[in-house]
């Protein structure tokens, strides 16, 4: 039996390994290798990439420490953060009100929020920019209502770009938080007011911590896919500040350096890691405490 | 049943065979090939055609250095055809011994890029500036001056493309440095002018540059000659495409065959096609860039008259194929304006 299970799982294990396991090994390969002339790499250890990250050669050619890729990986983050923040923000009240539905409009909201994946991405995004754009919808609304008569451009900024990512990623914090609130068992609310608890703190005291699971699984859908963005940075950030996908994107391509490109993609791959783990230890604590 | 098997398998090897002879896979530029002349080529030597595009040459580059490509056909500027073939990527196809070679016009024989025309043949040629909104901004185009330090009806109104190549090829030529420079204090004027340059720039974009420009959203954008063209004369949109004294960027898009090819002869084929005069003439009239084979000029729709933007009357510089060390100047001066 125990043969079985082993030989059963094969296949799956031999997937995962050539699909997931050996690109990543041969990525960690190139960021030691050395950059070919034009592009490409040769294999001869060099640890040239991940020095780079942190020192290049000045205008006068001298090494010196340089923060303009820890810049880009910074801002990358703080955007990711806020995109996942935006999203939680947004996602509760929809996923709450969601669960509230009858059966039947239930599981056609459900399927009109994962409706938009039926759409390529950047078709998606491309729709912003006409709705942000010159005489776009945004802008006719507001110029209808008199308030504002004159305006430039709501496109090509940060404010853009935000837009765009918390509209991408957004129904991927509402099913995992839809599925915490259905689960939740409605006489705990109402013991909770029993107890004299107002709306507010059963609201922080009871329903949140125990959505939490699913908040916490919706932060990661949302935030490690948001590190590699590079759409909407190009298309409705006017890309005018580089992003970490940007960056990665440029070593392959015009820069023509595979090895810095594959460094910055592991580090970009260990920062989500350590994400991950933190949160995965968070958990168990939690798990841990309500066990004692 | 075995022999049911077997049958099967032999008819799929046939067949796969018989497929592989009538099959071209084309790797060009976005929208750069008239899709009348595929389907003419297709009827008449019965081949399928496959057409993918791409948006940059490092885009090429970067697919046939990881190998296995399956293109048949792929149109790089001159400098990555230089770069194509110096890394061993390119099929040597004795370029000079086919039909095609004829029809090229003398002064894109035996150019730098491919001194024996071993490996490529011409395809179409132009230049990259910039276009103006002639509704934004009416004063004088006849500078890099107009781009690069823009005057007030343009602040907040300058496009620029979100790849370096060709942007700081323009700037170099702006302020007499040359291209591919690997002197870092010559290639720190080339950042200190584009970074005076950012807060004037509305958006660093290589797509939709039609709309943008065209409908007036931005005043000026970084283009090339037949694109502006084409938007001008299909659209009637009011734009100028600028003619710099300083010189426009040049380039020279050429087919050729990356290494290990299939269909090598097919490939031939279509080269030979692509520059019979009353095809080139199609596509002349079609990608509206310059011609560097011999044209039906009965037949040809643009004209120095109608078409200026294509007759340029300052200095064209083509672009080099840099050094590491010099490119590298490239990328530090787009990080760094983009960091």
């Amino acid at each position: 039996m125990k043969d079985f299970r082993f030989w059963g799982l094969l296949p799956a294990h031999v997937m995962m390994a050539l699909t997931l396991i050996v690109p990543i090994l041969i990525i960690v390969a190139v960021s030691f290798a050395t950059r070919g002339a034009y592009g490409g790499f040769e294999f001869s250890f060099s640890t040239e990439a991940y020095r780079q990250i942190l020192f290049n050669e000045g205008w006068t050619g001298e090494l010196e420490f340089n923060p303009q890729y820890l810049l880009i990986i910074g801002r990358t983050v703080i955007l990711a953060a806020l995109t996942t923040l935006i999203c939680m923000a947004l996602a509760f009240p929809v996923a709450y009100w969601i669960t509230l539905q009858g059966r039947t409009a239930r599981v056609i909201l459900l399927f009109m929020v994962t409706l938009p994946f039926w759409v390529s991405m950047i078709v998606r995004v491309y729709a912003w920019l006409i709705i942000l754009g010159n005489e776009g919808v945004i802008e006719k609304a507001l110029k209808l209502t008199g308030l504002v008569t004159d305006i430039d451009t709501l496109l090509f900024n940060s404010g853009a770009m935000l837009v765009g990512m918390v509209y991408s990623y957004i129904p991927l914090m509402i099913l995992p938080v839809f599925a915490s609130i259905e689960k939740l068992d409605p006489a705990l609310i109402e013991a909770s007011h029993d107890l004299h608890g107002s709306r507010a703190v059963t609201l922080r005291r009871v329903i949140l911590p125990l959505c939490w699971p699913g908040l916490a699984a919706g932060a990661i859908l949302v935030f490690v896919p948001c590190l590699g963005a590079v759409l909407e940075p190009i298309l409705l950030g006017g890309g005018k500040i580089m992003m970490m996908g940007n960056l990665i994107q440029m070593q392959f391509g015009g820069a023509r350096n595979w090895p810095f490109g594959a460094a910055i993609a592991i580090l970009l791959m260990v920062l989500v890691m350590v994400f991950l783990l933190l949160n995965g230890l968070r958990a168990t604590r939690r798990a841990m405490e309500e066990m004692t | 049943m075995k022999k049911t098997l077997l049958t099967t398998a032999a008819m799929l090897a046939l067949a796969g065979a018989a497929q592989a002879e009538g099959k071209l896979n084309v790797y060009v530029w976005s929208d750069s090939i008239a899709p009348e002349l595929i389907e003419k080529f297709s009827a008449a030597y019965d081949v399928d055609v496959t057409v993918d595009g791409y948006n940059s040459n490092e885009d090429l580059l970067t697919k046939l250095q990881a190998g296995a490509s399956g293109y048949d056909l792929a149109t790089p500027s001159q400098h990555f055809v230089k770069i194509l073939i110096d890394e061993g990527l390119l099929e040597d196809i004795s370029a000079h011994d086919l039909a095609a070679y004829g029809q090229v016009d003398e002064k894109w024989r035996g150019q730098w890029w491919d001194p024996e025309n071993d490996y490529s043949i011409p395809i179409a040629y132009g230049t990259a500036g910039f276009t103006v909104n002639r509704d934004v901004y009416d004063g004088p185009v006849d500078s890099w001056a107009t781009y690069f330090e823009a005057p007030d009806a343009l602040k907040g109104k300058i496009a620029s493309l979100n790849y370096p190549d060709e942007v700081v090829g323009a700037a170099q030529l702006y302020l007499g440095v040359e291209f591919c420079s690997e002197d870092p204090t010559e290639m720190k004027k080339v950042y200190d002018l584009l970074a005076a340059q950012k807060p004037d720039v509305a958006v660093y974009a290589s797509d939709n540059i039609e709309n943008r420009i065209g409908s007036g959203e931005v005043g000026a954008h970084f283009w090339w000659d037949g694109n502006s063209l084409r938007t001008r004369k299909n659209d009637g949109a009011p734009i100028e495409f600028a003619m710099p004294k300083e010189g426009l960027v040049g380039w020279l898009d050429s087919m050729v065959v990356p290494a290990g090819a299939a269909n090598v002869e097919n490939a031939k084929l279509f080269m030979n096609f692509m520059s019979e005069p009353e095809n080139a003439t199609i596509q002349y009239n079609y990608y509206a860039h310059s011609s560097p084979v011999e044209l039906d000029l009965e037949k040809a729709e643009y004209t120095p008259e109608n078409a200026p933007e294509l007759f340029p009357t300052v200095p064209v510089e083509f672009s080099k194929a840099c050094s590491p060390a010099a490119q590298d100047l490239v990328t530090k001066v787009w990080t760094q304006l983009l960091q």
